[in-house]
């Protein structure tokens, strides 16, 4: 395979990495972003409630913290780069509950700490305030510590977006292309891939859970991480009035923080953290699961098992876990030049639009020449959500195109129009269908829908049924043929096929 | 925009076909109906097993037959068919949203409405079934489409979790097209479908069917690879040290149905809580006047026969409230009693012959189900959850009762006990 050159190289298409990506795209810079899986943000990124706050709310939040920066730099950003990308950002507003004294005085020492570093924004909320908000709510929550500013977005969707409008802007994108070794020469770095080598003067880590093992390929490793698990589940839309806001508590016990809060598209999302975990184990237990479920309960207690429509882990890397939770790695490898390290950990997200200004500087005084471009354009569109639009709207859309009067995922009200606008952006697969367009993620996980969206990408990837994959790799849907497994099946087959 | 439509049916499968055609036959002049899928029939498509029309034609045809005789005499009586077409939204006023790639997007007001929507399978999570999260993992609905109507196998190596019939109807149609099923894995002491199809589908190809046992783990990524069974305990939890792994390129879900209701729901219609699906009285009238239920939407059957029947009634009722005629009153509420899970309808006029089906709670033997405290009941050697019980009440049974009254509590007991 012929050696793709280029001058820098972002490993790993997550949130930060695709938002380096987009940043450095303002620039006359030659950047190649790599992802390994078959596309953007399946790692960290998926995994993740999509809370864009202040930080305030982490309770080990410091002045001093590097990540805390990050994350107040970018809450100025966060709505506009949303606006620019067609990404929906809602402000929900954020309130700490707490059910007896000492939870209230944590959440007090919280607030001043905020408050000397200017965050001004948490007010207390009586309890009967609270209840107005959050009707909801256990009768055992005394009060909150509310916090106008946090808002909820997709960060998946926003993931998409930012490698999009990078694309758009000139960075060359490789999806499915894993990073296997990197070599320092004379000229660079040699990075050995799946997809063939890549020849790179800087090279940025964003690998998300592999950032230390990629930073180990060439010796840049000066940093230790630790993975961090979180318990997630997605409730039925027919309960997402249940909760208005991003409720969050703690309480001693397994998954001592717990949050709450709905999605941008009518679901709750509720998760616990935070245990160390091997990083590769995204699986769950039905333990753990219990456990969530009734963190969740003990704040709102009329949410119910049955309303569970998914569970799933997520990891985030955090750096000194043993020290207490500290801090980012975002940083130029002291060893290695041209390398640039990140991770957040928590909060990646909010802090995702500075981290990547933050990563263009730490290049540029690693002697990148940074030119900017006069043609950048900062405007991506969104695909077409059918399901938001007006009726005047859906009756021309339909009018103009019959697919967009074909609904295919019948929970999330998804069209074959917007299914093949998702194939066209880059979708291969159907959790790539999943995550661009929510086919298959609403209440009956598609039962309806899979069927469909497997034959819809055949025909537009010009593919057969059985090549459609899951999620790329060895995830194929449909393994056999009928009357393949049968004795002189295979002919059967052949002469069906002929 | 559209000629005005009198009964509005949504969904075609066997409940919205059978009210369609009784619509017509009871003199409703303009009948639509709307299918979301690209063929009539709903599901009856994917089901080619038989089984179908025993007890409504005498006959035992297979799915797509018994499906192809309504759809025939749907065409002859000219019902008007929507395909490609989902109804988004339904309001308490009958006013409908139709998003339809043949006929592009229209709003309607019919003069009655069936819903006739069926039910969708119960998923993983809802039944709390951990590990991995791989492809491989189907409701057996969605395997039986992929087989049945696609032409594709999910697997060789199968193992089916709950055992509705339609888990038990592919672990025979899998095993016959050369896969092997490791076995039919149930939490419960017994068969969550028909005997039938227990001694039919699972019995006679030995697939070995693991009762009280439940799916603690799921293996493999991004395929699965294996599961692990475990008993359960009273609770249906898995009790440790019990663990067996089955190693499998496929696991189907058959683990139960829920009545589809969201449209319901927007319309404001009263859903039963334990059923999940609306509160119908003896005509099928829904809470909402003019908005009629019939099939699964309303309770899920194991007879596509009584789902037919069931939804006659719909159909027929919404003709007559489409023509301005007066329907039956709700007079008499049907309470279930002991061991009794639901009753449908919920309400009946006391003045008309009528067929309650329900459900009991647990399983018995030598049962009697009594009817209030004055009519004759039905004697019954055995009865389960799985199996619907049907009743059928004539009208003289009524003037037994009490005038005045105004709830009839029906009870399962022991034959001695009256």
């Amino acid at each position: 395979m012929s050696t793709h050159e280029t001058e820098v190289l972002i490993v790993g298409g997550g949130i930060l990495g695709a938002a380096t990506a987009r940043e450095l795209s303002k620039y006359k810079v030659d950047t190649t972003l790599v992802e390994k899986e078959t596309d953007w943000g399946w790692g960290s990124t998926k995994a993740n409630i999509g809370l864009v706050c202040q930080g305030g709310d982490c309770l080990e939040f410091r002045k001093e913290y590097h990540r805390s920066k990050l994350v107040w730099d970018s809450i100025p950003m966060m709505e506009p780069l949303c606006q620019e990308l067609e990404v929906s950002f809602k402000r929900v507003g954020m309130l700490g509950v707490f059910m007896d004294d000492e939870q209230k005085s944590k959440f007090g020492k919280m607030k001043s700490r905020a408050e000397q570093v200017g965050i001004t924004s948490h007010q207390w909320i009586d309890r009967d305030t609270l209840f107005d908000m959050e009707p909801y709510l256990s009768k055992k929550a005394l009060g909150a510590l509310y916090d106008p500013v946090p808002a909820i977005i997709d960060p998946v969707k926003l993931n998409i977006a930012l490698a999009e409008n990078a694309k758009q802007n000139g960075v060359h994108t490789m999806l499915g292309t894993k990073v296997i070794d990197i070599s320092r020469g004379v000229e660079g770095f040699e990075v050995r891939t799946n997809n063939g080598p890549i020849k790179t003067s800087f090279i940025v880590n964003a690998a998300g859970v592999y950032v230390d093992k990629v930073a180990r390929m060439v010796n840049a490793d000066n940093f230790v991480v630790y993975p961090i698990k979180g318990y997630l589940g997605i409730l039925d839309k027919r309960v997402g009035g249940l909760v208005r806001h991003n409720i969050w508590r703690v309480a001693p016990g397994p998954g001592e923080m717990n949050i709450v809060e709905p999605t941008v598209d009518g679901n709750i999302i509720f998760g616990i953290q935070l245990m160390q975990a091997k990083r590769d184990d995204l699986s769950t237990t039905r333990e753990m699961a219990a456990v969530a479920l009734k963190r969740v309960q003990d704040m709102v207690p009329a949410i119910s098992g049955k309303d569970v429509i998914k569970f799933f882990v997520g990891f985030m890397m955090m750096r000194n876990f043993e020290l207490g939770w500290h801090d980012c790695v975002v940083e130029a490898s002291p060893t290695v030049p041209q390398f640039i390290n990140v991770t957040i950990g928590y909060p990646g997200l909010s802090a995702c639009p500075a981290t990547a200004k933050e990563i263009v500087k730490l290049l540029a005084d690693q002697e990148l020449n940074l030119v900017e471009k006069a043609d950048f354009n900062p405007k991506r569109r969104e695909i077409t959500d059918f399901s938001q639009l007006s009726d005047g709207e859906k009756r021309k859309l339909i009018a103009q195109d019959a697919k967009y009067g074909h609904v295919v995922c019948r929970c999330e009200t998804v069209t074959e129009g917007e299914i093949v606008e998702a194939i066209k952006r880059g979708a291969t697969t159907v959790d790539g269908i999943k995550y661009r367009t929510r086919a298959g993620t609403g209440r009956c996980q598609s039962g309806f829908c899979r069927s469909r969206v497997i034959s819809i990408l055949a025909r537009e990837l010009g593919i057969s049924d059985q090549e459609v994959t899951m999620a790329g790799g060895k995830s194929q849907e449909l393994l056999y043929r009928d009357k393949e497994l049968l004795e002189g099946g295979e002919s059967i087959c052949s002469k069906k096929l002929m | 925009m559209q000629q005005e439509v009198d009964v509005a049916i949504i969904g075609s499968g066997p409940a919205g076909l059978a009210a369609a055609i009784k619509a017509k036959e009871a003199g409703a002049e303009n009948v639509v109906v709307f299918e979301r899928a690209e063929h009539l029939g709903g599901l009856l498509d994917q089901c080619v097993h038989n089984g179908f029309g025993l007890l409504y034609f005498g006959e035992d045809l297979t799915g797509p037959q018994y499906r192809d005789r309504f759809i025939e005499k749907a065409m002859d009586l000219k019902v008007n068919a929507g395909l490609e077409s989902m109804v988004l939204e339904l309001s308490t006023d009958h006013t409908m949203k139709v998003a339809s790639s043949k006929e592009g997007y229209s709003s309607l007001k019919p003069k009655a409405v069936v819903l006739a929507m069926g039910c969708r399978e119960r998923t993983r999570f809802a039944i709390n079934i951990h590990g991995t999260r791989p492809t491989g993992i189907y409701t057996a609905g969605q395997a039986q489409r992929f087989v049945n109507v696609d032409g594709f196998i999910p697997g060789k190596r199968i193992v089916i979790l709950g055992s509705g019939d339609i888990g038990m109807i592919m672990a025979r149609r899998l095993t016959l097209e050369g896969a092997k099923v490791e076995a039919v894995v149930e939490a419960l002491p017994y068969v969550g479908g028909l005997i039938r199809n227990e001694v039919q589908c699972v019995h006679d190809f030995d697939i070995p069917l693991l009762l009280k046992h439940t799916i603690s783990k799921v293996h493999g990524f991004p395929r699965i690879e294996a599961v692990t069974v475990s008993e359960v305990d009273e609770n249906l939890d898995p009790m440790p040290g019990t663990e067996q792994k089955i190693e499998c390129d496929a696991l189907l879900l058959s683990v139960g149905l829920i009545p589809e209701n969201e449209l319901s729901l927007m319309a404001g219609v009263e859903l039963d809580p334990v059923v999940g699906g609306p509160v119908v009285d003896e005509a099928r009238q829904t809470s909402i006047p003019g908005i009629f239920a019939g099939g699964n939407v309303v309770h899920v059957h194991d007879l596509v026969d009584n789902v037919t029947w069931e939804s006659e009634i719909a159909g027929e009722s919404a003709a007559a409230f489409a023509k301005g005629e007066k329907l039956p009153s709700r007079k008499i509420e049907m309470k279930p009693g002991r061991n009794i899970r639901y009753i449908v309808p919920h309400t009946i006029s006391g003045e008309d012959d009528v067929t309650l089906y329900m459900r009991v709670k647990e399983p018995e033997r030598t049962v009697r189900i009594r009817i209030g405290d004055v009519m004759t009941g039905k004697v019954k050697l055995a009865v389960k959850p799985s199996s619907m019980e049907k009743l059928e009440i004539p009208a003289s049974e009524f003037k037994k009762v009490k005038e005045g009254t105004r709830e009839i509590v029906v009870d399962c007991v022991a034959k001695e006990g009256r």
